[in-house]
């Protein structure tokens, strides 16, 4: 088992015979702490258990739980058309990944075939969501070191996708747009126009953000160099995502193992060399302008009209044979999946949602924060880039 | 890290000038067009089907009463309430919508202070965006609810096989077709109330869907012994009120009765069916073997009374087997109801003529209580010159004789009047003896309404003309032509109108437009009606009557405590309707007699 | 995937292949030889993504599977390995030491379906759930609706009707066909 500690220990508390920690809070030497669980520097609520040694860390243990709702059990609960709502409500700030992900799910094992326009507009979808996502971070990474105004730029282009998401879902948020059998609806008439001023809208305010936040020396200062990801530890740790990609691999499943119409377009994984804070927050800046140029590619080559739905049996009374599947797919954060399981039934015998954060924000930055400096724990946090609800589900 | 890292951070200064993005205030922000905001429902089209509230996976919606809106055939008088602390705005709602009453609007913005008020009835109680024209609407091809048209269409054989005999047309599904067309039921059980024997029709068609057929026999029992029967010559009227018919075709549910039926043995019915109750030591007398009166004698001898029945004809079934032709309803599958019907210990008696044979007043004293279900065995004439001739002829009379294998000296040519399923059915009968015995069809059918009011089933004027019958609608029989005492065929005028202003039966014909039918025989096949002589004079005298029927409360007993009636006599013609009166009559007599026992 | 299951079926004794997707299988595992497969697996054979590890109640049947999903991204391929354990013991090896992420797969199964890995880190300790007063609530026995009535107060006010029902009441009543 790999230690997780570096190998010099002369300053953390000793080990005691079961591997756990010896700390002894009278001695004065430790101090407990809490980060979270609504602290500003981290994205949801989530709390990490600090041991803290003048203002280094020696232990970190990540609390979560806060925004558990049971997700898991109660799409066993209902019919599979009616789980459908509720996936997207496992992830605030990237919703659609779930509805994808579940859809495929159901779709692979009821043996339906997508109707091609439908993939096309999932993956712009899912790229629109992307472009979301990283915004909400770099205002989140940004934030975590005092520059409040990154924040209120990117929100204000996430504001403009989200127009772009309303007007072609129907809704902000949770789209709810993404069903089994493919997509609700076709895209509104002018949408291409509309999205094209958005994209321009982005690409203004990603020069904006690289010259305010990349280029200055505080945010420099405090990233690079911190919160390293040693490559030996992506395996062990299950890192995935811009995560592993800001250490020299180029982890992506969009190229790994392309899904929908991904194997149509041209595009490059992102990737890194330092695998430090700084490294991890330009990977993600670098990464919206492949999504900003994937949405173009979609938009021009995806047909001109087609069906978006398949033929589906009625919903009210949908049994789906007795199997087994997983599908992912890459969102913002790293791989995205779903494991379904059915018993021929008319509900899901079993549904695991599988988060990226579910690994970066456990084990991973647990092993990270040892010898952190506490004032370096929110931006470490958010340079994983973690959702609590995908842990909790 | 340069000096330019130091001055870069500067530049975003260059936006202190611009103006702000954000809006004032959201209250009352138009949302885009698809956005899916507060429900809209048009309760007029809305038939409180509930299928809104069965997808909901929120529990959201209820459905409730509202004021003004009454229940009736097709509509529950329910509408859906919708709780919008628990609506999470998916529209799933909308997309099983059957009727596509329910849409939601793009208004998503509401100050209100009271909680409650977000829990309403949208097209009820009235809200500003009821006439929203922005929204989300399904979608044409996002279809949840299946497909919209029969997934199959009945098996059948070919016009020209099928006018050569009497075998019977329709083939029935096989378990996958029943299967798929069981799958388009929703279950929302607005056929129940239209059904006269109010049948468990969703809960039937569920257990095709889970393969269950002994269940679905149990369900069928439940309600109707002639499942059989009424699985291939059902009026079907629940298939007029069922909710898929606003989407596309109704569900096939006289198909999939049959299907039921169909795939279970004679044996394991029985065993289903079960036996009656221990015996009671009360005894029923019926008269007449149709569907009311057995209906009657099934439910009574259940109840463990000791039941006879007796029939004038020399086999049971009465209009469905001396009424309904082979090709529509074959004698096996008679026999076979019937043959359940019997398991229960029903006694039936054919060939004993009431009145003849063995006298009412006999059966009054011998039984606790006597039911007659006589049907409508008489053919109403249309007196008209020339209609006393002896090649003038009722179908009724003429489908019993073909059924009891007599000849009826088939004619050449004919001419039939009349415009209901009974006129179809002696029309096509004669089209299949004429095809037998010359080898070519020629049968001219006159009716007064128009085609689109014929009182026939839609398919069996489709397959009529399929079979080479003519269909001459609004033609007002005037003459039958007599040549050297020889009928030699029927004279009509075109119908200007059936009836006067007040709705009353008055026939108006435009005397210009005369036509000529050559046949060698005329059929009347305009109603049936009751030969009531059995009961005779004495007692027909002391017996209610009402416009010519006899007159029976609700359970159906006569002014005479010991006399019940019921079927075609006291209800009008229908298989399903007889069923759902035998089971009414058989409640009362129950009633009645086990009251008896108590005193 | 058959060429690689091949392989396997040579060194352990494996259930039958179920080939979801031309680079998706799973495979029934004795409980025994899991940790020579994975490592196997690992070490031999490139699978070195631990992509989920997770537990499906099979009540009726007695037993739980666990499913340990492994990714091998050079051929882009998966395979799950499918454990069958008694669901009255529930006990399962820790593979902790194996993917140090697994530890946290396994307080998580242990919270949520109540299958033990004894040795594994932090396993006593509660993840999501604090203070917890029922069964293990992934299990298929829970049921959350009854627990939810219990736990939780109703909303007042709510009332709904059947239209089957209703349109019995309102258009026959009383009159309810024979055997009922």
């Amino acid at each position: 088992m790999l230690d997780i500690f570096p190998p010099d220990r002369t300053q953390y508390p000793a080990k005691k015979a079961d591997g756990t920690l010896d700390i002894d809070l009278t001695s004065g030497k430790y101090l407990k702490l809490w980060q979270g669980p609504n602290h500003p520097g981290i994205t949801g609520n989530m709390s990490v258990e600090l041991t803290v040694c003048g203002d280094e860390v020696v232990e970190g243990k990540t609390h979560v739980g806060y925004l558990h709702r049971g997700f898991e059990k109660l799409m066993e609960r209902r019919t599979f058309i009616q789980v459908f709502p509720i996936v997207c409500r496992v992830c605030v700030p990237e919703p659609d990944f779930n509805e994808y992900c579940y859809a495929a799910c159901v779709e692979e094992l009821a043996g339906i075939e997508v109707p091609e326009m439908a993939k096309w507009i999932r993956a712009m979808i899912l790229e629109m969501g992307r472009i979301n996502s990283y915004m909400m971070y770099l205002g989140g990474q940004a934030g975590a070191l005092g520059q409040g105004v990154i924040g209120q730029w990117t929100t204000y282009v996430r504001d403009l996708m989200l127009d772009r998401f309303e007007e072609l879902t129907g809704a902000r948020i949770y789209h709810m747009f993404i069903l089994p059998g493919g997509v609700r609806d076709t895209l509104p008439d002018g949408f291409a126009g509309r999205m094209e001023e958005t994209l321009c809208e982005v690409e203004k305010t990603l020069k904006d953000v690289y010259d305010v936040m990349f280029c200055n020396a505080v945010f420099k200062k405090r990233t690079v160099g911190m919160g390293v990801i040693d490559p030996s530890w992506l395996e062990p740790y299950g890192v995935t995502g811009p995560n592993a990609r800001a250490a020299g691999v180029a982890k992506d499943v969009r190229k790994d193992s392309p899904y929908l119409i991904y194997d149509q377009l041209d595009f490059e994984p992102v990737t890194g060399q330092n695998s430090d804070i700084y490294t991890r927050a330009d990977v993600r800046r670098r990464d919206v302008w492949v999504s900003v140029d994937l949405i173009r590619q979609i938009l021009a080559k995806m047909p001109k009209s087609g069906a978006v739905m398949a033929p589906l049996p009625n919903v009210l009374h949908w049994q789906i044979p007795r199997g087994e599947t997983y599908v992912r797919g890459e969102c913002s954060r790293g791989e995205y999946g779903y494991y379904l399981v059915t018993d021929g039934s008319g509900y899901p015998r079993r549904i695991n949602v599988r988060g990226p954060s579910y690994t970066h924000a456990m084990a991973l930055l647990e092993r990270m924060i040892v010898g952190c400096n506490i004032s370096d724990v929110a931006a470490l946090m958010v340079s994983l880039h973690t959702y609590p609800p995908e842990i909790e589900r | 890290m340069s000096f330019k890292d130091v001055l870069s951070p500067f530049t975003a200064w260059k936006h202190l000038f611009h103006d702000p993005v954000s809006i004032r205030n959201p209250i009352g922000r138009a949302a885009a067009p698809r956005y899916r905001g507060f429900h809209q429902n048009d309760i007029e089209k809305c038939i409180g089907c509930g299928t809104c509230e069965t997808i909901c996976q929120n529990g959201a919606i209820d459905m409730v009463p509202v004021e003004g809106i009454q229940t009736k055939q097709g509509d529950s008088g329910l509408r859906p309430r919708i709780d919008y602390g628990r609506c999470c705005w998916c529209a799933l709602c909308v997309d099983v919508c059957m009727t596509k009453s329910l849409n939601m609007s793009n208004i998503y913005t509401w100050v209100e202070s009271d909680g409650d008020a977000f829990r309403f009835i949208p097209g009820v109680d009235k809200k500003p965006w009821d006439d929203a024209a922005h929204g989300y609407r399904r979608p044409d091809d996002h279809q949840l609810t299946g497909p919209t048209r029969l997934r199959e269409h009945m098996p059948e054989m070919e016009p020209e096989e099928r006018i050569g005999s009497f075998a019977e047309i329709v083939h029935g599904y096989n378990v996958e077709a029943a299967k798929l067309e069981a799958d388009r039921c929703v279950s929302c059980g607005l056929c129940v109330a239209t059904c006269p024997t109010h049948m468990a029709i969703p809960q039937y068609i569920k257990a095709i869907r889970d393969g269950d057929y002994d269940l679905g026999v149990a369900l069928l029992y439940e309600t109707n012994p002639f499942s059989s029967i009424c699985g291939r010559v059902c009026t079907r009227k629940c298939e007029s009120t069922c909710a898929a018919r606003h989407e596309g075709d109704a569900i096939a549910i006289r198909w999939l009765k049959r299907h039921i039926m169909d795939q279970v043995s004679d044996e394991q019915i029985k065993k289903v069916v079960g036996q009656p109750a221990a015996p009671t030591g009360r005894k029923v007398a019926i008269v007449g073997a149709g569907p009311a009166g057995l209906t009657a004698a099934f439910d009574l001898a259940k109840k463990g009374h000791q039941v006879v029945v007796y029939e004038a004809l020399d086999k049971p079934g009465g209009m469905t087997r001396f009424g309904i032709p082979e090709y529509r309803l074959p004698y096996d599958v008679i026999d076979r109801d019937v043959d359940v019907i019997r398991s229960v210990g029903v006694d039936i008696r054919c060939n004993v003529r009431i009145g003849q044979d063995i006298t009412l007043e006999r059966l009054k004293s011998d039984f606790d209580a006597v039911l007659i279900a006589l049907g409508l065995q008489d053919g109403r004439g249309t007196r008209i010159p020339g209609s006393d001739q002896p090649m003038v002829r009722k179908a009724v009379d003429l489908l019993r004789r073909v059924t009891a294998g007599e000849d009826i000296g088939t004619p050449r040519q004919a001419v039939v009047i009349g415009g209901g399923n009974v006129a179809m059915d002696i029309a096509r009968t004669l089209a299949r003896l004429q095809k037998k015995q010359y080898g070519e069809v020629k049968v001219i059918l006159t009716a007064l309404e128009d085609l689109p009011h014929f009182l026939a089933d839609a398919d069996e004027i489709k397959e009529s003309g399929e079979e080479g019958i003519i269909i001459l609608d609004s033609r007002g029989p005037q003459q039958v032509v007599i040549e050297n005492g020889q009928v030699t065929g029927l004279k009509t005028w075109k119908v200007k109108a059936i009836f006067d202003e007040q709705g009353r039966f008055a026939p108006t014909y435009d005397e210009t437009d005369e036509q000529f039918h050559p046949g060698t025989m005329v059929v009347e096949a305009i109603g049936q009606m009751a030969d009531t002589s059995l009961l005779g004079d004495a007692l027909t005298e002391q017996l209610a009557w009402q416009r010519g029927r006899l007159q029976v409360d609700a359970g159906g007993r006569t002014s005479e405590a010991w006399l019940w009636s019921a079927g075609d006599m006291v209800r009008g013609p229908d298989v399903v309707s007889a069923v759902a009166d035998g089971h009414r009559v058989a409640a009362s007599i129950h009633a009645a007699i086990t009251q008896g026992v108590q005193q | 995937m058959r060429e690689l299951y091949a392989r396997l079926k040579a060194l352990y004794p494996l259930g039958e292949l179920t080939e979801q997707r031309k680079n998706l299988a799973f495979v029934t595992v004795p409980a025994a030889h899991l940790r020579d497969t994975l490592l196997h697996l690992r070490d031999k054979e490139g699978f070195t993504h631990l992509v989920l590890l997770t537990a499906v109640d099979w009540l009726e049947e007695g037993q739980f599977q666990l499913t340990y999903l492994l990714n091998n991204r050079a051929l882009a391929c998966d395979l799950g390995l499918r454990v069958l354990i008694q669901r009255d013991t529930a006990t399962m090896e820790s593979i902790h030491d194996l993917w140090p992420t697994a530890a946290t797969y396994q307080r998580e199964l242990r919270e949520m379906f109540g299958i033990d890995f004894p040795g594994s880190p932090r396993i006593e300790e509660e993840f999501i759930l604090e203070g917890w007063n029922s069964i293990p609530p992934y299990r298929r026995d829970f049921d959350t609706l009854k627990y939810a009535q219990e736990a939780y107060a109703e909303r007042p006010g709510r009332v709904t009707h059947d239209p089957e029902t209703h349109m019995r009441l309102q258009m026959y009543p009383g009159q309810h066909p024979a055997g009922k």
